[in-house]
């Protein structure tokens, strides 16, 4: 029998709560009040054996009094409860539910042996489990979450996050909520995967409208050639990013070849993700640096870069960084950009890219230098992206920054990264102004590279 | 040899209960998938080995060959840089007497390749992902430099070009210090082709390719080894 699509998880139209809880700060309460906070206009239904009233809504006393055919049940028991608190959902048509639990295999071998009996339960009814040991999901096209970390509204957007963690849709979506602009689509904390695990939800997300990248960070893969398959679809649509944490020691294998003695699973793994287009990353935080420049980017069209700096070091430290680490490069501009960009210059400056702002900017002041370079540079035929680094102070006067989005807006086909270095609050001013107007900004001058360069990757695998 | 005379040795050989093929139907049955093989030929007498090394022009190398006989080196069976037909009949005697007389192969007489640059391409079954093309440095950087990338069986040229962009030493490919640009195309061709013969061969565990020397700009398998799957009727 094929198992049932994600639909009901994403797109739940009911929701029960079992073990729903009137004390504020409870798991089975939050839930609830985040569900509210996202607008969500489905009908929830908490379950607690003391009845009375939560939130406004009425509490059906036990899981068999509530009414058949509830699209989706979140289950906040203790961990010795689920597996029944499973087949009872089962009895009354729930087909889909969220375990949030933990105290299973992740602890103990008491703990496996519940963790087996829940499997069994979620096998022999047929229903689909998310869990256990998971901080929830997140589903802002639905305005649903089944996550009980105190969120409030979640920024919506096209990012897509799946995790063998609950971070993210906890504290790491607190973190996204709180420094940075963008907002997400789906987000999944797999937890112990009895049931769904990343390559269905990859399954869903790859056809799913509102997903515009796809980031997962994963500690295994369990159905590595399913899922390469998917990716090598999806790679041409979206761009797909993949941390891998916990390379597994190699085993000792019974080689007769040099070959199969240099074979480790990662490698393997490295080169079927690489062949399908994944574009695979080694750092935590590009998790977010990547997920913020494409949010409101297009995927550059290629990896040359145009790079508008204040300062040569600047230009010196970057060039060295994209020779050596990244895949970045510099190119060549047109005689008419070059033209233009003397215009504006003082006569005894030598002008390439990376572009020397500094002398036209103490001449013509911030605001004419750089928006009359960057527009010549994104002009140019030769470069598929831009990143410029301001030197923002009060005592230089902060420049009027709207003409940046404005050269977004004409320039739509070319990412623009902003980047930033002086007076820190002057910083915090233009991201807070220039982020919600869909021009992303990196306060550390290589982290637009880098994000970039991970985009760069994607790139290869899309179609236009 | 066609690719169909290629499928039917290794059938031929798995039914004899071989764990692997010689050397020299390994670089054939390589050969008809469209690997570069060192020009070679299989003697058993002194005299056919020096008929041999005559026609392939010296200096040759000599190497005992045989389907169990899988380290070569070690088991003081190779010798390399042989200039005249007295020095082949020397070597043949000196390999058979070293072989012993329950040595149940032949010898093999190889044109001797010239070339700085080593590498390799293999092949392996991985559990999860089934076949699994290898390409990176040879000969003892192998496991020293573990300069090696790989991806699935069957292979694309576009999979074969980046796996030569993707390892670190990538840039041993061009012309470096008086030596010629590596021949790119021949090269994918080669990687592409180890893929093929793992998809078409099942009853093929493993596959090592090295060293692949280049030769001015060819890229030549100087040795190689088919290492077979345990019949099942064995």
């Amino acid at each position: 029998m094929p198992k049932r699509t994600l639909k009901r998880f994403f797109e739940p139209r009911s929701v029960a709560v079992i073990g729903a809880s009137a004390t504020a700060g409870r798991p089975g309460r939050v839930v609830i009040e985040n569900m509210r906070a996202n607008g969500y206009d489905g009908d929830i239904y908490p379950v607690n054996p003391r009845g009375g009233r939560l939130l406004g809504l009425k509490v059906v006393k036990a899981i068999d009094e509530l009414p058949r055919g509830i699209d989706l049940a979140i289950v906040i028991l203790p961990a010795q409860a689920t597996p029944q608190a499973v087949r009872d959902c089962a009895a009354r048509k729930i087909g889909s539910i969220v375990l949030v639990a933990g105290g299973f295999a992740e602890v103990d071998h008491a703990g496996e042996h519940l963790q087996a009996e829940l499997a069994r339960a979620a096998d022999e009814t047929g229903v689909r489990v998310l869990g256990p040991n998971t901080a929830g999901h997140i589903s802002t096209p639905a305005n649903f979450t089944s996550s009980f970390f105190p969120l409030g509204e979640i920024p919506r957007g096209g990012i897509s996050y799946v995790a063998q963690t609950g971070n993210f849709t906890g504290a790491m979506m607190k973190h996204i909520m709180s420094a940075e602009n963008y907002g997400v689509a789906r987000c999944i904390g797999l937890g112990n995967t009895i049931d769904i695990d990343e390559t269905d939800v990859f399954e869903f997300l790859a056809t799913d409208k509102h997903t515009k990248a796809i980031f997962f960070y994963l500690e295994s893969l369990r159905r590595p050639q399913r899922f390469i398959e998917i990716a090598k679809r999806v790679t041409s649509e979206k761009p797909v990013i993949l941390l891998k944490g916990g390379a597994t020691p190699e085993g000792a294998k019974a080689a007769q070849s040099h070959t199969a003695s240099m074979a480790s699973d990662d490698r393997i793994l490295d080169g079927a993700l690489n062949q399908a287009g994944v574009v695979r990353i080694d750092e935590f935080s590009h998790l977010f640096l990547a997920a913020k420049g494409v949010a409101p980017m297009p995927v550059p069209a290629g990896n040359r870069v145009g790079f508008v700096s204040p300062s040569g070091a600047f230009i010196v430290h970057i060039n060295d960084l994209c020779r050596q680490r990244l895949s970045l490069n510099f190119p060549d501009l047109k005689s008419e950009t070059m033209e233009r960009l003397k215009e504006i210059s003082p006569p005894f400056i030598r002008l390439s890219n990376p572009v020397d702002i500094f002398p036209s900017a103490t001449v013509h002041g911030m605001e004419f230098a750089y928006r009359e370079a960057m527009e010549a540079v994104l002009k140019d035929p030769n470069v598929d992206a831009i990143v410029s680094i301001m030197i923002l102070t009060r005592e230089l006067g902060m420049p009027a920054l709207d003409f940046i989005p404005k050269l977004a807006k004409k320039y739509r086909r070319k990412p623009i990264y902003i980047s930033f270095s002086g007076d820190q609050a002057c910083n915090e001013e233009a991201k807070a102004f220039l982020e919600p107007r869909g021009v992303p900004t990196f306060p550390l001058i290589e982290d637009a590279f880098k994000a970039l360069d991970v985009l760069v990757r994607a790139r290869k695998s899309l179609k236009k | 040899m066609q690719i169909d005379a290629a499928k039917r040795l290794v059938a031929k050989s798995v039914k004899a209960g071989q764990g692997a093929l010689s050397e020299f139907d390994s670089k054939r049955f390589l050969s008809a998938y469209g690997v570069p093989i060192t020009r070679e030929r299989l003697v058993n007498s002194e005299k056919d080995a020096r008929a041999a090394a005559e026609r392939l022009g010296y200096p040759v190398v000599l190497k005992g060959c045989a389907h169990d006989l899988l380290h070569k080196t070690e088991a003081g069976l190779v010798m390399v840089g042989l200039g005249s037909s007295k020095e082949v009949a020397n070597a043949f005697r000196e390999l058979k007497a070293r072989a012993g007389s329950d040595f149940g192969g032949r010898f093999l007489v190889q044109e001797m390749v010239k070339g700085d640059r080593e590498l390799m391409i293999g092949m392996t079954r991985d559990e999860q992902f089934g076949p699994s093309v290898m390409f990176g440095l040879g000969g003892i950087f192998t496991e020293i430099l573990e300069d090696v990338v790989f991806r699935l069986a069957p292979l694309s040229l576009s999979d074969a070009r980046e796996m030569m962009s993707e390892i670190r030493s990538t840039k041993i490919l061009n012309s470096v210090r008086g030596m010629a640009r590596v021949n790119q195309p021949m090269l994918a061709r080669a990687i592409v082709a180890v893929g093929k013969a793992a998809v078409d061969n099942p009853d093929i565990a493993e596959i090592d390719i090295n060293p692949l020397i280049v030769s001015g700009s060819h890229p030549v398998a100087v040795d190689g080894l088919v290492i077979l799957k345990p019949s099942k009727s064995a």
